[in-house]
């Protein structure tokens, strides 16, 4: 057991470098792709209620953009670190790379917890931030969508003011906005849904009926609740949610063997995805702790939170009938957990893969903003569906192929497409 | 008939023409009534039809995938139709409400997918729960929409497929399907509705597609003629799609037994003016008006020389010859075409009629009744055979086996109200007490909208108090011109257990016979009286003029009477006989 705190970006790293091997890139391919391009880091201050000023650090990271403009979301969050952006933004570059979608990635934040702060705080950080970065910003060049406690109330502001600043409208240049607003129908469902349709076909691939199976999710976010919510549509069953207590500053898990009734868990939950944990425990939810959604005796488990978190510690706490691990949030395991996951035959639907609705959808976004042209949402999710589906069968198709893990066949794909458009382009 | 056939059918793969399966479905739940006789059928086709007739003939069930009930039970609940569904609303109103709502997402995926790969038109047809039940008259109730699924863009065609299946979910509420539901006690909750998307049997003559023929074969006869029995069965055929028959009530009638047999006229002018003069396709070329709600908005009526262009007449028509005042067969010679079929049916170019008789036999012998099947054939342009007959939908037929006499002194005798030697249906009504005709001085065919909403009112009020009654008017009822004669719906008369057609010597036109609402006719039970004018037993309007009114329009009167009336049909003789106390 390793006792250096874990880096993300490592992670990465050492994922790209398998990969590279595998896909014997030449130094240059390798030492281009390996760091990000550009890199800003940054300070916000900013006036609060109180009177009093507060600095925050932001941060910009454009890891590569040689298929096309930079796409990434920006997250508020204590924990924030540079490594942790990088490693996003690299991600994310593999994602658009997967989904065959003409953008590059990037990644950024703020270090804060939104929690502590009011509704005009948030407004002058979102603000703040652009105003810090607005050069490097843009349709053609970089476009921001919200990620981990940011959404689209902040997106809207951070469009307003950089459309004050650029003295044009310019909806294209920031995803996840309300709709009405320039955002697209589906949006909201689409990263959870996106990973069901990921589901759907793994269990297809494994002969199992969705209405035979049970599921324990992590995270009762964006993410998910759709991911829930779409799963029970299908006939499955979701037994146990995990989530954040920001007043206890601890996580639980809420189990219901019978299943969660999810409209009802719905209604007791706030906007940053915690939910009320004495009226679940008045619903008859379990309150257990949080580490316990790893150890249901389910078929499927869907890490929807955040990063790092089946780790070479906890893998052997997952029971044996697990057969699916679906990946909704980024980087949620370690790579000694993946080796442990795949001894075990359990089938691995990676992060960049089965999370990877949320920036088709956002990629949707941003086409129907710049034609200022909206589609309906049966076509939003249509296409998304489409698109997860011809994604995960690629994949699939090239781990039987090579032999390779599903994720690693997944950036395998990925990187092969971006190290092209590299050399294409003239850069290696 | 076993109820739930959902877990024998494959799941739609998202390779519609291409996958292993030609018949699958999307979702969990239920077919509905018109795939679960399609799926009862499919197997029986496969084993015991399809290579009889080869190589003449191909039996298929044209490729389909079915989305099932729960899709629809999900699409009601998460954009909370449920109030204007079973609001009063007007059915555009209804429609448009269901266009403004989202379809689920887990079904979208394999919709995109699927007109990903297609382009060719296809049909979206209900198969609804309540279209299964043996004895429940749903046939046609609900709506079907053709498209012709040819526009470049993906994104086009999936919005067309879209709009055509909520169109079909919006009309399990509509007004014609609420009546039918207060008709058969019913409510319209109980109602869960399956979609069909299937293929369209035909091909394409430049903005034209069509099959070269659509067909209705039923295995009972309500009106043999000549040395045809009951029990031989009657096949209708036209060109084009089949809503010539179903609708317009207008194709060519034979009795398998006898297929060279022509249907009686007088002349050959008269024959003229009985056969297809016209013919329904789906429209390929420019769209006409954006109306996703409107359940023809991509069909259009075509005459005899398009179809002579586009040269699909060749194997199915015939010539007048107008200085022999005869029929040729064939189209060499310049001439009036004739739509009798002559090659297939005379010359056994095919053995279409064979075949239609085989599946009539499998299709009772499955259901164990007698059966009505639709079907739509395309042939090979140059021979004509081979073809491709692709079978559409099978449904019971309900015959009333009660034994009925009525002998040609009762059709002659005191105190007949109605006599008719060419009546459908059999049996017996001894509970009507209340009549409502169109008066025969008032009426005019410049004025049958007017009649269908003065109707549409009485049936509802004596709908609402359970008093069953006789319907009298001119005219075609259910014709589609309203200048042929009262274009109601059946729902609109659905309350009437005996109806009369009848003409006035000013009228010239054919009458219907029934065919307009044939299904409904034979599943209500109803007693229907064809009584024209120039035939020797007419309708005593004096008796009637007598009778106190309960209401009295413009155009319309209602009646009640004292005592109940005896209305009485033979099916075996057609022969019906309606009397006074």
């Amino acid at each position: 057991m390793s006792n250096k705190p874990f880096n993300s970006f490592e992670m990465a790293q050492s994922q790209f470098d398998g990969i590279s091997d595998l896909l014997a890139l030449d130094g240059p391919t390798r030492d281009f792709l390996r760091w990000p391009m550009r890199e800003y880091q940054f300070l916000i201050p900013i006036r609060m209620d109180d009177g009093q000023i507060k600095i925050f650090r932001g941060f910009r990271v454009l890891h590569n953009d040689a298929r096309g403009p930079g796409k990434g979301g920006i997250r508020f969050h204590p924990q924030e670190t540079i490594d942790t952006v990088r490693a996003l933004a690299m991600w994310m570059t593999w994602k658009c790379a997967l989904m065959d979608i003409p953008l590059g990635g990037s990644h950024g934040g703020v270090v804060c917890d939104p929690h502590n702060l009011s509704l005009r705080e948030q407004e002058r950080l979102c603000r703040g931030w652009v105003k810090q970065l607005f050069r490097d910003l843009g349709p053609q060049i970089d476009v921001p969508a919200p990620e981990v406690m940011t959404n689209a109330q902040h997106m809207l502001w951070m469009l307003d003011e950089f459309e004050m600043i650029r003295g044009e409208k310019s909806s294209g240049f920031i995803t996840g906005k309300p709709v009405g607003m320039g955002g697209s129908l589906g949006r909201l469902e689409a990263a959870g849904f996106g990973l069901v349709f990921a589901l759907r076909e793994a269990l297809k691939e494994l002969g199992i009926r969705a209405e035979d199976t049970t599921a324990s999710v992590q995270g009762f976010g964006n993410v998910g609740q759709y991911a829930i919510r779409l799963f029970q549509q299908m006939g499955g069953k979701v037994i146990c949610v995990s989530c954040w207590d920001q007043k206890d500053g601890t996580s639980y898990s809420y189990k219901k063997k019978s299943g969660v009734d999810f409209n009802s868990l719905l209604s007791i939950t706030d906007r940053f995805g915690g939910i009320d944990k004495k009226r679940a425990a008045d619903l008859g939810y379990e309150v257990l702790p949080g580490s316990a959604w790893l150890e249901q005796d389910v078929d499927i488990l869907i890490p929807a939170a955040i990063e790092n978190q089946i780790t070479h510690d906890n893998v052997k706490n997952i029971c044996p009938r697990v057969k699916i691990v679906a990946e909704g949030a980024n980087g949620p395991m370690t790579a000694e957990a993946d080796k442990v996951i795949a001894s075990r035959d359990i089938f691995l639907i990676p992060d960049i893969l089965a999370n990877a609705g949320g920036i088709t959808c956002s990629y949707f976004e941003q086409v129907q903003s710049n034609m200022n042209y909206y589609w309906e949402k049966d076509e939003v999710l249509g296409k998304l569906d489409v698109k997860m589906t011809a994604a995960f069968h690629s994949v699939l198709e090239l781990a039987k192929e090579k032999s390779l893990s599903m994720r690693d066949a997944a950036v395998f794909i990925a990187i092969a497409r971006v190290a092209q458009a590299c050399r294409d382009r003239g850069w290696v | 008939m076993e109820k739930s056939f959902s877990k024998s059918v494959a799941p739609f793969d998202r390779h519609f023409f291409t996958g292993k399966e030609k018949f699958t479905l999307i979702g969990r739940g239920e077919l509905g009534g018109k795939a679960h006789g399609l799926a009862i059928m499919k197997d029986i086709l496969e084993t015991q039809l399809s290579r009889r007739f080869m190589p003449e003939i191909q039996v298929v069930i044209p490729t389909l995938t079915v989305i099932t009930t729960d899709s629809f039970d999900l699409f009601m609940k998460e954009n909370n139709l449920d109030e204007v569904a079973f609001s009063d609303a007007r059915d555009d109103l209804i429609a448009h409400a269901f266009q403004r709502a989202e379809l689920p997402a887990q079904l979208v995926g394999d919709l995109r997918a699927l007109v990903s790969q297609v382009h060719t038109p296809l049909a979206i047809r209900s198969s609804s729960m309540l279209e299964d039940a043996m004895f429940e008259p749903f046939a046609s109730v609900y709506a079907t929409k053709m498209i012709p699924n040819n526009p470049w863009d993906a994104d086009i065609r999936f919005r067309k497929l879209v709009e055509a299946i909520k169109f079909v979910y919006a009309s399990t509420f509509f007004k014609d399907a609420k009546n039918y539901m207060r008709a058969t006690k019913h409510v319209t909750a109980d109602e869960k509705m399956a979609v069909i998307i299937q293929e369209v049997v035909g091909a394409g003559h430049g903005d034209r597609f069509y099959p070269h023929i659509s067909g209705i074969a039923r295995s009972h006869n309500f009106y043999p003629l000549g040395h045809a029995k009951p029990g031989d069965g009657v096949i209708d055929l036209a060109l084009g799609l089949g809503k010539s028959i179903v609708d317009d009530g207008i194709g060519w009638s034979f009795s398998p037994a006898y297929p060279q047999a022509n249907p009686p006229y007088i002349s050959i002018s008269e024959l003229l003016e009985q056969s297809q003069t016209e013919f329904w396709a789906i429209n390929m070329g420019q769209p006409g008006e954006y109306n996703p709600i409107k359940e023809t908005e991509y069909m259009l009526k075509f005459n005899l020389e398009d179809a002579e262009r586009d040269e699909t007449l060749r194997f199915i028509a015939s010539t007048y010859r107008l200085q022999d005042d005869k029929i040729v067969f064939g189209i060499a010679e310049k001439g009036p075409r004739i739509i009798d079929f002559a090659p297939i049916l005379k010359f056994e170019l095919i053995p279409l009629t064979k075949m239609l008789q085989a599946l009539l036999k499998i299709g009772e012998e499955t259901l164990e009744r007698m059966v009505e099947i639709e079907f739509a054939l395309t042939l090979d342009e140059r021979h004509g055979s081979p073809a491709r007959f692709g079978f559409l939908q099978v449904r019971p037929m309900v015959v009333s086996e009660a034994k009925v006499d009525v002998s040609l002194t009762e059709l002659g005798g005191e105190r007949v109200l109605v006599a008719t030697e060419s009546a459908l249906g059999n049996g017996l009504l001894e509970n009507i007490r209340d009549v409502v005709y169109v008066k025969p001085d008032r009426f005019s065919p410049n004025e049958t909208q007017t009649i269908a909403v003065q109707l549409e009112e009485l049936n509802n009020k004596l709908v609402a108090s359970h008093n069953p009654y006789l319907l009298i008017g001119f005219g075609r009822w259910g014709s589609s011109d309203p200048r042929g004669g009262v274009p109601v719906n059946f729902g609109q008369i659905c309350g009437a257990k005996a109806i009369v057609e009848s003409t006035l010597p000013e009228m010239n036109f054919m009458l219907s016979q029934g065919s307009h609402f044939f299904h409904n006719i034979t599943s209500f039970r109803v007693l229907y009286f064809s009584v024209p004018h120039w035939e020797k037993y007419t309708i005593d309007w004096n008796w009637l003029g007598l009778q106190k009114a309960v209401a009295d329009t413009e155009f319309v009167r209602h009646v009640k009477l004292l005592s109940p009336l005896k209305i009485k049909v033979d099916g075996t003789t057609s022969r019906g006989v309606i009397c006074y106390a």
